[in-house]
Parts: structure tokens; C-alpha cells; sequence
């Protein structure tokens, strides 16, 4: 049976006086993980934990099976990091930096240095692999961390915070590789990041949390499907007729000013009805929005809730 | 992932003996050093005494030499016991000099930036790290302490023959032995130095500093206190004496007065307080978690 990617046992982290992280416990099975919360809700300490950086106090974490503590290098093998602060030798050339750090990891010379080229092309740098990286702009920077996160095939990619600074093209372009990256191969993936946006469109699995504790663990591949008939109109010349039209096949109605309807559907009606019926009304839909309970739902209903007793929602 | 197909693939080949990846540390180090032309003219700098050195060797077992230069007493240049310690001074002092401009880059440059954590975040401990750094200053300081006088050593055993050799093999140890905890606090104190201070300038001030203001407050130690001990906190001189002990000598060349007095225990025990406790400023700065505030 194979391994949850993340698992935590009650796990307690302390660092000095203050306790960060309250036994977290939960079992996180899908590839992509996002991770979620406010500032200071403890993501990066888990991140470094997770990594080794910090011994747990109390409980342990797993990731692939292997305990963050125990196991500590045999995991790091396998893990390619991204940090969210600046992480460079600012007077190395950006290829040279990506090789430097793949050849830490145990490529052979020769491997790692094409492995850098490979890395730097893949994620768009590949014009500017041989300037110092101290001269990147913000966006460039973040590019070659992720490459030096790529360059040696980890089998777990731990991405904190990796859109931090990059405008929208970049910002874009980054999170198709890492789907791409996903895709691909096997690879499991773990992303902190203040951007619901971004979880939503790379993670299977969120988990949220809050003051240091878990506030949900949520799978978006079952919640995307559980909400797949949620349906937001505009509609102009829409009487109360239309909606009891809609109510009579068995759909929940919400009307709100403008014009504006929220339609709950059945699985056993099809939207193709919903046009019908607006052409028979004499109804002009003038916007339809086929909408999921989208993340940021999900994110305030965990953070207005005091705490999940089963960590999920 | 190759660069015409733009695709990600992982990596399948081969890997490094993990015991063997802190000398990538040191290999990247050194490429950078020698891309230095300061610090390339400071290695051939350190390295021309010992050309002085080599040419008295010469003279002294060349008689023909000595005649041509109209030198009379024979006696003038003899190489024995103090003609090696005195090279060994002059080559421990030089590689203090370079130390100093080596040193403080070394760890400073990858905490600037944070990049420790990249380091960290693979299977590389922070032993492993600071090992890489270590064999960085081991190499380039035994290149201008121990090696050179060995080889000196080995001119001078070849050109005297006539058994010069046995009854002066025993100088090897001392050679080595000395070069090395000089090497080993050297190293290790720039290594601290360089984790806690970024800007090298003052990095190479402090390391200057610690050699220098402490033998100072000795010697007021000294002279206010009408005693020795002063010269504790003195390195050098600590370095010089257990170098006269470990050569049989029983006057401590180029050394302050009353150094004679302190027991070489108390100097071992000095150079390897220093040693732990540059060890322990390391371990507070070489973590890679970023600092918590609250």
C-alpha cells in the first residue's frame, strides 16, 4: 500500500518558549498538497519541520513514510525546497548556482551542469543564465530558486510561497510548470502560498491552518465534484415565473437585486433546460457563471469556524 | 527535461558517494578564490620565504658556494632544530595573513543571501557544510605551513646526506603536529568570524582584533599584576611555545620574556578553548531556519 504523502501525528513544535505548532494530527494522501492559513498560522514552521530544520517537541510528521526527525537525510534526498525569503549566492552566475546546488544534492559534475542548463531554459531563464543572480530582478530570482528546486529530480517539491513578487505573466507561467510539473511525473508536491488562486489551480488537497492548529483539511478534487451544478445568472425580463419554473424540475432558487439568481441544480437537470426554459419566459441571460464552492469559500468557512474537531469540514 | 523537448523529466543517473559532497563546498571555494588576482599574488607571496629558505639550505651543504660567496666560518649556516622553527614562524604567521583575506568570505557569502537553507534542504548536514568550508583553509594554509617545510625538510636531508636524516626525523612530528592546531584555530576562528560578520573588511578587523587586542590586555594583565599569565591570551606566543617544546628547545624563539614560565598544557589548553569556542558560535549561526520573532 503506498505511503500518505504527508502524515502528522500530533506533532508539537516549540521553538524557545512558544509553542508554534498545537499536535497537529492528519493524514494529507493526494500528490498536491497547498497549504493555507494567515500569517503567523505556522505554514513555514511546518515547512521547516517537515524538512528537518525543527524537531518536533511532542508527535512526529511523515512525509512519503519517511519521519521528518528519524529519517531526516534519507527525506531530503527526495525533496526539492524553494524557500519564501531570498536564497542565493548573489555573485554566482545563475546556472552556475543551479549546478552548484544540484551537485550538492549528488549529481555527478557533468550531470548537474546540464541538468542546470535544462533548468534554467525549462522555467524561461534561459537568457540569463549567465549573469550573476544578485542582478535578477524579483520575479527572476524566484525562477532560479525554482529551478535549483527542479534541477536535481526530487521526488517531493516543497514550494513555499513561489509566486511572491511576480507579476500576473510570470505569476502564470510559473504555476503551468509546476501543473505541467505535476502532470508529468510522479512527483508529490507541497505549496504554501497566501494566494488561494494558486492552490486552487495546482493542489488536490488543502490544508488549512490556523493559530497553529488545523482548521480543515479539505480534498478539492471531491469538493470541485460535490458542487459541480452551481450555477450564478444575470438575467434581465426574469418574473417570478422563471424561477418557480426552475424550482418545478426540481432546482433551488435565490433571487437577488439586478437580476441576479442562484440556481442550485440537480444532477438530473442539465443546463441546456435552464436555457429553455429563459427562452420560453422570454428571459435574456446575459451572464452564466458555472461555479464550484470555490476555495475562498472554504478558506473563510475554516477561518470563521473556532476549530474543526476532525480537522475537516 | 531536456532543453529542445522543454519537458520536465526526473533525474535517473547516477549519484556522488554521499561522504564526498562537502568537497564540492570546497572546489567551488577554491575555483572562486583563484579568481582573484589579490589573493593569487598573497599565495605566491607566502609561498617565496620558503625559496630564501631552500637557497640557504643550498649554501649551507655547498661548499663551493660558501667559497664563492667568501664566507669563512663554516659554522655560519648550520640547519638544524631552530633553522626549522624559525621557518615554521614565518610560515604560520603568513598564513595568518592569508587566513584573513580567505576567511571571512567563506561562510559570509552564502548567509548574505540566506542561501544556507538550500544547503540544508538536501542530504547535507551542517557538520557536512562546515567540514566543506574547514577543508578550504586546511588545504590552502597547509600548502604554505607544513608542506613547504617539509619539503625543506626533505632538500635539506637529501643535500647533507651522510645520515643527516635519522637522528633528525623525529622534527616531522612537531612540523606536522604544530602546523596543525595552528591551522585547526585558524581555520575555525575566521570559520565563526565569518558566520557572524558579513561585511568582510570588518570581518578581517575582528579577526585581527581577536589576535591582537586580547595579547594586549595581557600584557596590561602583566604589568599591573607583576605576573605571566598574561601572556595567556597571547596565541602566538602560545603557538610559539608549544612549537619550542615540541622541537626540544628550551628558549622560545622570537617569543616575549617570562614565556618560558607558562606550562605548554596551559598553551594547548588556550589555542583549544578557542577552537571549541568557535565551534560553538558555528553552531548557534550555521542554522538554516530563519530567525522567530516573539
Amino acid at each position: 500500500m503506498m505511503n500518505p504523502t504527508i502524515e502528522l501525528n500530533g506533532l508539537e513544535v516549540q521553538l524557545g518558549s512558544r509553542t508554534i505548532l498545537h499536535g497537529l494530527t492528519g493524514v494529507l494522501k493526494s500528490r498536491a498538497i497547498g497549504l493555507l492559513g494567515p500569517n503567523g498560522a505556522g505554514k513555514s514552521t511546518l515547512i521547516n519541520t517537515l524538512l528537518g530544520f525543527h524537531s518536533p517537541s511532542k508527535g512526529s510528521a511523515r512525509v512519503l513514510g519517511l519521519d521528518s526527525h528519524a529519517n531526516g537525510k534519507e527525506l531530503r534526498s527526495l525533496v526539492g525546497y524553494m524557500p519564501e525569503n531570498d536564497a542565493f549566492i548573489s555573485k554566482m552566475s545563475g546556472v552556475r548556482f543551479v549546478r552548484y546546488m544540484a551537485e550538492i544534492s549528488g549529481l555527478p559534475p557533468a550531470q548537474a551542469m546540464e541538468r542546470a542548463h535544462e533548468a534554467f531554459v525549462y522555467v524561461g531563464l534561459g537568457e540569463a543564465r549567465y549573469r550573476p543572480v544578485g542582478t535578477y530582478s524579483l520575479g527572476m530570482k524566484q525562477l532560479a530558486k525554482f529551478a535549483q528546486a527542479i534541477a536535481h529530480g526530487p521526488k517531493v517539491l516543497i514550494l513555499d510561497e513561489p509566486t511572491n513578487g511576480m507579476d500576473p505573466p510570470a505569476r502564470k507561467r510559473l504555476i503551468e510548470l509546476i501543473r505541467e510539473i505535476r502532470e508529468a511525473s510522479d512527483i508529490c508536491l507541497l505549496l504554501s502560498s497566501h494566494l488561494l488562486r494558486d492552490v486552487e489551480e495546482t493542489c488536490d488537497e488543502v490544508l488549512i491552518l490556523r493559530n497553529g492548529q488545523i482548521a480543515s483539511i479539505c480534498n478539492l478534487v471531491e469538493e470541485r465534484r460535490a458542487n459541480r451544478k452551481f450555477l450564478e445568472l444575470e438575467t434581465i425580463g426574469a418574473e417570478a415565473t422563471f424561477t418557480s419554473t426552475l424550482e418545478g424540475l426540481g432546482c433551488e432558487c435565490a433571487v437577488f437585486t439586478n437580476g441576479r439568481i442562484k440556481v442550485v441544480m440537480p444532477d438530473s437537470v442539465e443546463i441546456r433546460e435552464v436555457f429553455k426554459v429563459a427562452a420560453d419566459k422570454g428571459v435574456q441571460i446575459r451572464r452564466m457563471n458555472h461555479r464550484r464552492d470555490s476555495l475562498e469559500d472554504i478558506f473563510l468557512s475554516a477561518m470563521e469556524q473556532t476549530g474543526a474537531a476532525d480537522g475537516r469540514i | 527535461m531536456a532543453v529542445y523537448k522543454r519537458r520536465y523529466n526526473s533525474y535517473t543517473g547516477s549519484l556522488t558517494a554521499p561522504w564526498s559532497r562537502f568537497f564540492v563546498l570546497t572546489r567551488y571555494a577554491f575555483a572562486d578564490l583563484f579568481k582573484s588576482r589579490f589573493f593569487v599574488i598573497l599565495l605566491i607571496l607566502s609561498l617565496v620565504p620558503t625559496l630564501f629558505f631552500a637557497g640557504y639550505i643550498f649554501i649551507a651543504n655547498n661548499k663551493t658556494a660558501q667559497l664563492l660567496m667568501q664566507l669563512r666560518s663554516a659554522g655560519l649556516f648550520t640547519v638544524e632544530t631552530q633553522y626549522f622553527m624559525v621557518i615554521m614562524i614565518v610560515q604560520t604567521q603568513l598564513a595568518f595573513l592569508l587566513n584573513c583575506w580567505v576567511g571571512p568570505v567563506l561562510i559570509a557569502g552564502d548567509l548574505t543571501n540566506g542561501a544556507l537553507p538550500l544547503f540544508l534542504s538536501r542530504p547535507f548536514s551542517r557538520a557536512e557544510y562546515a567540514l566543506g568550508k574547514l577543508a578550504v583553509l586546511g588545504l590552502l594554509l597547509s600548502a604554505v605551513t607544513w608542506v613547504p617545510c617539509l619539503l625543506l625538510f626533505s632538500l635539506q636531508a637529501g643535500l647533507a646526506k651522510s645520515g643527516w636524516i635519522w637522528p633528525h626525523l623525529w622534527m616531522i612530528i612537531p612540523i606536522v603536529l604544530c602546523s596543525a592546531i595552528w591551522i585547526l584555530m585558524l581555520s575555525l576562528l575566521s570559520l565563526s568570524v565569518s558566520a557572524w560578520i558579513k561585511l568582510r573588511i570588518v570581518a578581517t578587523g575582528v579577526i585581527f582584533i581577536s589576535f591582537f587586542v586580547p595579547a594586549g590586555l595581557g600584557e596590561m594583565f602583566n604589568a599591573i599584576m607583576g605576573t605571566y599569565w598574561g601572556r595567556l591570551l597571547n596565541f602566538s606566543d602560545m603557538f610559539r611555545l608549544i612549537l619550542a617544546k615540541g622541537f626540544r628547545e628550551r628558549t622560545v624563539p622570537l617569543g616575549s620574556s617570562g614565556l618560558n614560565e607558562i606550562p605548554v598544557p596551559a598553551a594547548w589548553g588556550v589555542l583549544i578553548f578557542v577552537c571549541l569556542l568557535s565551534l560553538v558560535i558555528l553552531n548557534a549561526r550555521l542554522r538554516a531556519r530563519e530567525t522567530v520573532r516573539g
